[in-house]
């Protein structure tokens, strides 16, 4: 498989995500607020918080779908903003909700993504990803017909096809079966051994661990905690969570 | 729409129990119920709305009620009005029961195409409450007024029957032109009724084992009959024996004053749509207990892999269709846009006159599918679809292309039904018809992608019974596509009366670049990062 364009050279050490001061308004209000974070190559970083805490949205900043309303964004070395081509060709993006065209075939999904992206012998990679979160036999079926799950990990699937140097997944773990999971922290592993910055949204702590070194906990918008997995990790972790969640 | 478990007629989709019999009693309690369930799903619907947009709504229903009074006893008072007073209005008066029979047909294939009329409430939404399905069919016969093809329709019998009858002669006889409309727009509320019911009937078969295949037959068998009748020309002998002359008979004796004979087919009408309604809960009931199989058998289906394609506009284009031909209403209301106006046109022998209102009409009805709201057909893959490394100027032009190349294939297969009767014609209609084929999808695609950039709606396409934007907005759409693609057809074909063939060619230039310059001012708001975001994270979800 050719993968696309790198992407502008990043000097050593020098982080794959870079956010500083990060604000998303819509409408005037506020989502996001005073995010920042970092994330190097071959480091995976969860972002952790209940329902509305800004996960998604700092994601789909990240993803160059969202533009952020103040702050320093950089991606690969790339402002979304004013390189969201480069941006766009850097990171493998699995949205929050759903993220399939609903009468497309995973397959045809594939070859788009292949497509736009110059990639050339992709289809071998495909079809190993598509057997590896179970979605072979549904390969050729549309989307519409599919659960929540199989939605859940063809969409990270997708996410990975390019060996993307950010891979963004946004809640990968919501519905799914323990093989797509198995599958997911998979792909994570993959991805940080070739080098590329993970960044997990999710809401699900203990699933984020398995794949992360690191975690991120927001709340109302913010980041309240930088931890390490260590210090989320059982009994006492989940205590420590729970009280930076209220 | 009914799908919750705590239905008290148990939900619409599931399993026939054992004992069916005892579901099919008529129970006032249900319906009573039913009424209370579409109350409320009114209001939930209602509360959606934003307090302006509330404020135009009643504006805009105010607006149609002063309207379809005007039309209802204004052109009694134009000369020649009344069947006495001259030999056209002698003419209307003997087509008002064919009219009167085209108000059923039209409600009628509104309510089939559309596989049991529209929903009160987007399944997607009712999924979490108990809808019945006596809910569901009342709900379904108060959006259909909702449709312009319906507004119209009655507007055309209540201004055809004030033309036919006339003025009144003093206060008895105003009261009889009232009484004569009373008991029309009474038939045009009991031919919803009954349109609802065969709706109802055939969306049963539908869904039933080979379904699809009896309704295809049932459609050929329609079209072979019509066929029929024009090759033998008996078309006028069959309208004469239509169940609607007695509507019309009953509308004269209003007219006249000749009460008791007005009362008994009001009556009839009244006591027709009162059993329609009820029938139309029952058979409602029937057909909503099997599931929907051509939707169920296009998402189990495997479609065939094909070669990666060639170009970044090639792939774009190939998933742009497939959200189109592969979605059941699209597929089923484009084919009915396409044939149906042909078919009416080839029975009642439209001249090169009238045809190029034709090719308008059909490009607004495509744009209705789903034009107006394009950018839905993405629905939650909108999100992943934005994070693709392509220009959104790309996107944007590949989705208008497609919208473009539909409406172009439903309007050229309804001329090239509807000509076979149509004469020959000059060169200059010949041009007229062709600038038409370019100039009005042009002009249908630039406002559907500019309303589809400041008006998007998350809506999912999959059920028969969905529209891409809410009722009201849709009434509001068609009515200014219908307006806009009707003057254009009667501006440009007009030139070609003028005898040259270049003057339909010329005239329609300005129609293309104004329709140009709109689509790049839609195009230029869409490579507005805020607001393309914006639509993306409405059709979304």
């Amino acid at each position: 498989m050719t993968a696309s364009p790198p992407p502008p050279r990043l000097a050593e050490g020098e982080p794959l995500v870079h956010v500083r001061d990060l604000a998303v308004h819509f409408d005037g209000v506020a989502a996001v607020t005073q995010v920042d974070l970092e994330a190097y190559a071959g480091q995976g970083l969860a972002l952790l918080g209940r329902n509305g805490a800004g996960k998604s949205t700092t994601m789909r900043v990240l993803a160059g779908v969202v533009p952020a309303t103040g702050g320093l964004v950089r991606v690969a070395g790339a402002d979304p903003r004013l390189q969201p081509m480069v941006v766009k060709r850097a990171i493998g993006y699995c949205p929050d909700v759903g993220g399939l065209v609903p009468r497309a075939t995973p397959w045809e999904h594939l070859q788009l993504s292949a497509r736009l992206r110059r990639l050339r012998d992709w289809e071998d990679r495909g079809r190993e990803l598509l057997e590896r979160f179970d979605l072979g036999d549904a390969m050729h079926r549309v989307t519409a017909g599919f659960s929540h799950g199989m939605g859940r990990r063809l969409s990270v699937a997708l996410a990975a096809l390019h060996d993307p140097m950010v891979l963004l997944l946004d809640e990968p773990f919501d519905g799914v079966d323990p093989t797509g999971v198995e599958a997911t922290l998979e792909v994570i592993a993959d991805a940080r051994a070739r080098g590329a910055a993970v960044l997990v949204s999710t809401h699900l702590r203990d699933l984020a661990l398995e794949g992360c070194d690191e975690a991120l906990v927001l709340r109302g918008g913010q980041v309240v905690a930088s931890l390490t997995s260590d210090q989320l990790r059982g009994e006492e972790g989940a205590g420590v969570y729970r009280g930076l969640l209220t | 729409m009914s799908t919750a478990v705590s239905s008290p007629e148990g939900p619409a989709g599931a399993p026939p129990p054992e004992e069916l019999p005892r579901a099919y009693h008529f129970d006032l309690g249900q319906v009573v119920r039913a009424l209370g369930d579409v109350r409320t799903l009114v209001r939930f619907r209602v509360s959606g709305i934003a307090p302006a947009s509330r404020r135009r709504l009643m504006v805009a229903a105010a607006g149609v009620g002063l309207l379809t009074l005007l039309i209802a006893f204004v052109p009694a008072q134009v000369p020649g009005a009344g069947a006495g007073a001259s030999a056209r209005a002698n003419d209307v008066l003997l087509l008002l029961p064919a009219a009167y029979l085209g108000v059923l047909l039209v409600a009628l294939v509104t309510a089939a195409a559309s596989g049991g009329g529209r929903e009160l409430v987007p399944r997607d939404l009712a999924v979490a409450f108990p809808v019945s399905p006596t809910a569901d069919h009342l709900g379904a016969l108060i959006m259909a007024p909702l449709n312009i093809a319906w507004i119209l329709q009655t507007w055309t019998v209540l201004g055809l029957t004030a033309y036919a009858l006339g003025p009144g002669q003093g206060l008895l006889g105003n009261i009889g032109m009232v009484a004569a409309q009373l008991l029309v727009l009474t038939w045009v509320l009991t031919a919803t009724a009954i349109a609802q019911v065969l709706a109802w009937a055939l969306e049963w078969v539908r869904r039933g084992p080979t379904g699809v295949w009896i309704l295809r037959g049932l459609m050929l068998l329609s079209v072979a009959a019509g066929a029929a009748l024009v090759a033998s020309g008996s078309v006028t002998d069959v309208l004469d024996r239509s169940p609607t002359v007695g509507v019309a008979v009953g509308v004269t004796q209003g007219a006249d004053g000749a009460w008791l004979g007005w009362m008994v087919t009001f009556t009839r009408i009244l006591v027709l749509g009162a059993v329609a309604t009820a029938f139309g809960a029952f058979v409602a009931r029937l057909a909503l207990r099997r599931a929907p199989r051509d939707e169920a058998g296009l998402e189990s289906r495997r479609f065939a892999p094909r070669r990666t394609p060639a170009s970044d506009v090639v792939a774009l284009v190939r998933i742009d269709r497939a959200t189109v031909w592969r979605s059941v209403p699209l597929r089923r209301g484009l084919t009915v846009l396409a044939v149906l106006p042909g078919l009416v046109a080839l029975a009642g022998g439209i001249g090169w006159d009238v045809l190029p209102i034709l090719p308008g009409l059909v490009c607004a009805g495509g744009a209705l599918l789903f034009g107006i709201n394009t950018w839905c057909l993405d629905g939650r893959g909108a999100l992943w679809r934005e994070s693709l490394p392509v220009s959104p100027g790309l996107g944007f032009a590949v989705r208008s292309w497609v919208l473009f190349e539909v409406l172009v294939v439903a309007e050229v297969t309804t001329v090239a039904i509807a000509v076979w009767r149509a004469g020959t014609p000059t060169t200059a209609m010949v041009a007229a018809m062709l600038v038409l084929l370019v100039v009005l999808p042009m002009q249908v695609v630039a406002a559907s992608m500019q309303w589809s950039g400041r008006r998007p709606f998350a809506v999912d396409l999959r059920s028969a019974r969905a529209t891409p934007a809410p009722p009201a907005l849709m009434v509001a759409y068609s009515a200014r596509l219908a307006l806009a693609t009707t003057l254009t057809g009667v501006l440009i074909s007009t030139g070609a009366f003028l005898g040259a063939w270049s003057f339909p060619v010329v005239m329609g230039v300005p129609f293309a670049l104004f329709a140009a310059r709109r689509w790049v001012a839609a195009r230029d708001a869409w490579l507005d990062r805020e607001a393309r975001v914006e639509v993306v994270r409405v059709v979304s979800g």
